[in-house]
């Protein structure tokens, strides 16, 4: 068979009274995901190594004794297993008791809330508060680049960041440093990220339950609830990585990447993550415009100008204002509509040359290549694929 | 790409050549970082030590532009030491004796001498790529021979022996039988977000949409038909590079620009610039005043990919939708309604008769419809089936599943033709003027020209000016130290910018990219070197030499 792990014999289990089959080397919590049973889980990540670090997976399989983690635990030939009970309620809500009793629990200002799977949990089990005395461990808050931040004491130690960047990314540019109450995530001696080997993917950031990292863009902008969603694919490369933008008011408060049926599922780069601010940027055209040249002839100006012959890449910062003039869209239409026939009629067809667009999409580009062969008539259109 | 991004992670064996992949392509290397994680070689022929090679088993580094020997030598070892695919050569293909007399000469001792590269290591590479091994770990298949794929990018094609190179891969997976099965092929990563879509709707000189010879009196005239017109144009066009030229003539006297900015992606910016300044006409449309706007008689402000409706096709194929996340600023509207409305006018001022709605359309959609009519590939695809995951081409008929891999059980010409190839070198060599090579190309955080990067906050913090990556041995030559100013000149102009001392380049070599208006490479690129099927300039390869300003 032609697909990954074709393996021919398959195992029988029973998931909840589901009797199931499934291939060899399949995790009970694969095989309970497969048929849309959601087992509880902080470290699992479909996508990342398992770790086996929270133990909230935990499930009763007939015939042993003590609960496993269903994370780590391949299924074997003929096991029953079950996903809740009392007794697994009850040792899952104690996980989730010890891990708010290091947590801020300050959830009313918090960004993650509505997201955060601590919060969730903790909803699920009727854990107001912990029965531990709570003590937040660590502390450390680092604002030191303008893509994310990470704020400590939100850190449940899941891991997932580092087996991301590990695992996914090859950045391995963070590691749990330290034991007990003083390990954390970190950079090589807690340096700040720009000092590691960190591409600013935010892979980290997407993959953390918690609000432990957060994209700096959003501090302040809303909370999950109040965001507006809209998935559309990255303008960058030729990837085409699904990428789901959260925006409040209007404005974009957050990127990320669109899981399902996607290429990329919840990675993406720090261009199509982080590079979407330049859209909204100052200087971006909005008006039609003239050269002033160009619109002195014309009558549009009174002021009469010359192109300067310094090349535009010589100017350090150049303004658009100072060589052009801005107008509407009619008298711009028809000042190229005019000029493109008289030089079609004086020098033919031939004399266009069109260049069409790699970051256009492909209806643009059909309709441009159809205006340069019948509109104005000749196969001279090309675009940046050679370059 | 024959095959599909997501089958890159259970690949045995990756070989990555002319692709920057981590850095131009970062979601395809993660592909390639799990699959190293779990095991698979990955082998690197390039002139750089480019960031990927922090995961790969085997790097092969070649002098730029040698890389040709290497692959000759990696097939003729393959062919000597039996590692080929017999079946598959015998069953799929033709023209093998012509291609195995032609590699016979490249020894991997003739290839060494070439490139630089070790013997062992090309006949190493030539054993892990024929037969797919794994350094470790476990296959992800059960076939008697491994599975290996190719990644390639601009550092094969932007080459004036670019074609020759493309196919040289091509044979390189024939001779394997690496093709047309999951985790193989030879596998194009295409740069920007749409270039692959530009080319399959027709932007390009020599073909209507869906890569229709217009030279095909056949294909002219049912597409003449279908586009109610009265005849197509026969002749091919001019390319950019040859239209550059030719309006230095005269004989190109109007230029439209639609979102692009050949000023600073185009080689020899200062033949661009003389070019374009001698137009009567340039029109530049686009969503920011880039270098190019700067000489143009008419700017026209257009929307962001952001702000629009649309398809775009990624470099596995996959055509997906795009939905508008934000609104265009001021009165721009999206490409396609300036080109329809223009197009409209130029029609009424050359009194042409036609009907009054012939370019108008209500939607992208309503352009999509007509697209697939005309373009077979795209032919079964409509936004009601693209939504979601979208389709891969070809995928001719409404009930297609569209194509996740290609040549599956045979080429779309039948049999697969080895093509005997020669080596060639560059067209520019480094000589006692200018010794050094440069090579051009991407950073991580930057895009293209840099006309939206370097206006995203995070990304011009990370990486706010340009700089050459240059040797510290070169350097030494000159006396230059990590972050001086530095002058850079070819027989075509001079940029400064800034040192960056390196060893991702191998002494003789240096890497400017071309994101930086300050320091615009491509003012050192060659233009008169032209692979003679493709038009493709050679960008990797032109001869400079750098100068220390305070000596
Ligand atoms: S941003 Fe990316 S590279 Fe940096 S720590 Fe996070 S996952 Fe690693
Ligand atoms: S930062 Fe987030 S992902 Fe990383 S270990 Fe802490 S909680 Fe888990
Ligand atoms: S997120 Fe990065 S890898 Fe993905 S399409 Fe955008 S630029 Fe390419
Ligand atoms: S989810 Fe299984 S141990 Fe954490």
């Amino acid at each position: 068979m032609d697909s990954p792990s074709g393996e021919p014999h398959m195992l029988n289990i029973v998931i909840d009274g589901h009797a199931i089959q499934v291939q060899p080397g399949t995790t009970i919590m694969e095989a309970a995901r497969a048929i849309r049973i959601e087992i509880p889980h902080l470290c699992y990540h479909p996508e990342l190594s398992i770790s086996g670090g929270c133990r909230l997976c935990v499930v009763e399989i007939e015939g042993r004794a003590d609960p496993v983690p269903s994370c780590g635990q391949a299924c074997q030939e003929g096991m029953v297993i079950r996903t809740q009970s009392e007794q697994l309620t009850e040792l899952r809500r104690e996980i989730v008791d010890l891990l708010m009793a290091d947590h801020p629990l300050d959830c009313v200002i918090c960004e993650k809330a509505g997201k955060c799977q601590l919060q969730k949990y903790a909803y699920e089990y009727g854990l107001a508060k912990t029965s531990h005395k709570a003590h937040v461990s660590r502390t450390l808050y680092q604002d030191d680049n303008p893509f994310f931040i990470r704020d400590h004491k939100y850190c449940i130690l899941c891991s997932r960041c580092v087996r991301a960047c590990w695992e996914i990314v090859g950045a391995n540019a963070i590691e749990i440093f330290g034991r007990g109450f003083t390990s954390h995530v970190a950079t090589p001696f807690d340096g700040p990220m720009i000092d590691s080997t960190c591409v600013f993917c935010g892979s980290c950031v997407q993959v953390c339950p918690t609000a432990a990292l957060m994209p700096v863009s959003r501090a302040g902008k809303g909370r999950e609830w109040e965001m507006q969603r809209v998935e559309t694919i990255c303008g960058y490369c030729g990837v085409g990585c699904k990428i789901e933008y959260a925006l409040k008011d209007g404005a974009i408060t957050y990127a990320q990447g669109a899981r399902e049926e996607s290429v990329n599922g919840d990675f993406l780069c720090t261009k199509g993550r982080y590079g979407w601010d330049f859209a909204t940027s100052p200087d971006r055209l909005t008006r039609p415009m003239i050269r002033r040249d160009v619109a002195y002839a014309l009558g549009l100006t009174d002021e009469p100008w010359q192109l300067p012959e310094t090349s535009p890449l010589e100017v350090r910062k150049p303004k658009i204002s100072d060589s052009f003039i801005e107008t509407d869209w009619d008298t711009a239409l028809n000042l190229v509509a005019d000029k493109l026939a008289d030089i079609v009629q004086s020098h033919g067809h031939d004399a266009v040359m069109g260049l069409a667009s790699a970051r256009c999409t492909n209806e643009e580009n059909y309709l441009f290549q159809k205006f340069m062969r019948v509109g104005v008539g000749t196969n001279n259109v090309d675009h940046c694929a050679r370059l | 790409m024959t095959n599909s991004i997501r089958e890159i992670r259970d690949a045995d064996c990756i070989l990555i050549t002319g692709s920057n992949t981590a850095e131009s392509h970062p979601v395809i290397g993660y592909e390639v970082v799990r699959a190293a994680r779990r095991g698979a070689h990955v082998i690197i022929i390039d002139p750089r030590r480019i960031p990927m090679v922090d995961h790969a088993t085997l790097f092969l580094q070649v002098k730029p532009g040698t890389d040709i020997y290497v692959f000759l030598a990696i097939m003729h070892a393959i062919i000597r030491e039996g590692w080929a695919d017999e079946a598959f050569i015998a069953e799929r293909t033709e023209g093998f004796d012509d291609f195995k007399a032609a590699v016979e000469q490249y020894t991997p001792e003739y290839a060494s001498l070439m490139s630089g590269v070790p013997v062992e290591q090309i006949e190493a590479a030539a054993r892990i790529y024929a037969l797919g091994e794994r350094d470790a770990g476990d296959s992800s298949y059960d076939d008697a021979r491994g599975r290996s794929t190719i990644l390639y990018a601009m550092g094969i094609t932007q080459r004036s022996n670019g074609t020759d190179m493309v196919m040289t891969l091509a044979n390189l997976a024939m001779l394997c039988g690496h093709i047309g099965k999951r985790s193989t092929g030879v596998n194009p990563l295409r740069g920007q977000s749409n270039v692959q879509g530009a080319c399959d709707v027709g932007c390009l000189v020599n073909v209507f949409p869906g890569y229709q010879s217009v030279t095909d009196a056949g294909a002219r005239e049912a597409l003449a038909q279908a586009w109610a017109a009265d005849g197509l144009p026969g002749n091919v066009g001019l390319t950019i590079v040859e239209a550059m030229h030719a309006a230095s003539e005269g004989k190109v006297r109007a230029v439209y620009v639609m979102g692009e900015n050949p000023m600073m992606s185009d080689p020899n910016t200062t033949h661009v610039e003389r070019a374009l300044r001698g137009l009567d006409l340039l029109v530049v449309q686009d969503i920011f005043p880039s270098d190019t706007a700067y000489l143009a008689h008419v700017i026209l402000p257009a929307a962001a990919a952001l702000e629009k409706d649309g398809t775009i096709t990624n470099t596995e194929r996959r055509v997906q939708v795009l939905q508008p996340v934000l609104a265009a600023p001021g009165t721009a509207i999206p490409d396609w309604q300036i080109i329809s409305q223009l197009a409209a006018r130029l029609d009424a001022k050359m009194a042409r008769e036609r009907d009054a709605d012939y370019w108008h359309y209500d939607s992208a959609s309503a352009i999509f419809t007509e697209l697939a009519r005309v373009t077979p590939i795209y032919g079964g695809m409509n936004y009601n089936r693209l939504r979601g995951e979208g389709l891969q081409w070809p995928c001719r008929t409404v009930d297609h599943p569209g194509t996740p891999i290609l040549h599956v059980d045979k080429f779309s010409r039948g049999r697969g033709k080895f093509h005997p190839i020669a080596a060639h070198d560059p067209a520019e060599q480094p000589d006692e003027d200018y010794p050094l090579v440069l090579t051009t190309g991407r950073v991580l955080y930057h895009y293209h020209t840099g006309t939206m990067t370097r206006r995203s906050e995070p990304l011009a913090w990370r990486e706010p000016r340009g700089y050459i990556e240059i040797n510290a041995e070169d350097a030494e030559r000159v006396s230059l130290e990590d972050g001086h100013a530095v002058v850079v000149k070819s027989r075509r102009g001079t940029v400064r910018t800034r040192a960056k001392i390196s060893d991702r380049v191998p002494p003789g070599t240096v890497f400017l990219a071309f994101h930086w208006r300050e320091a615009a490479a491509n003012i050192l690129t060659q233009d008169f070197a032209l692979d003679p099927i493709a038009k493709i300039p050679e960008y990797k390869v032109c001869a400079v030499r750098v100068e220390n300003p305070r000596a």
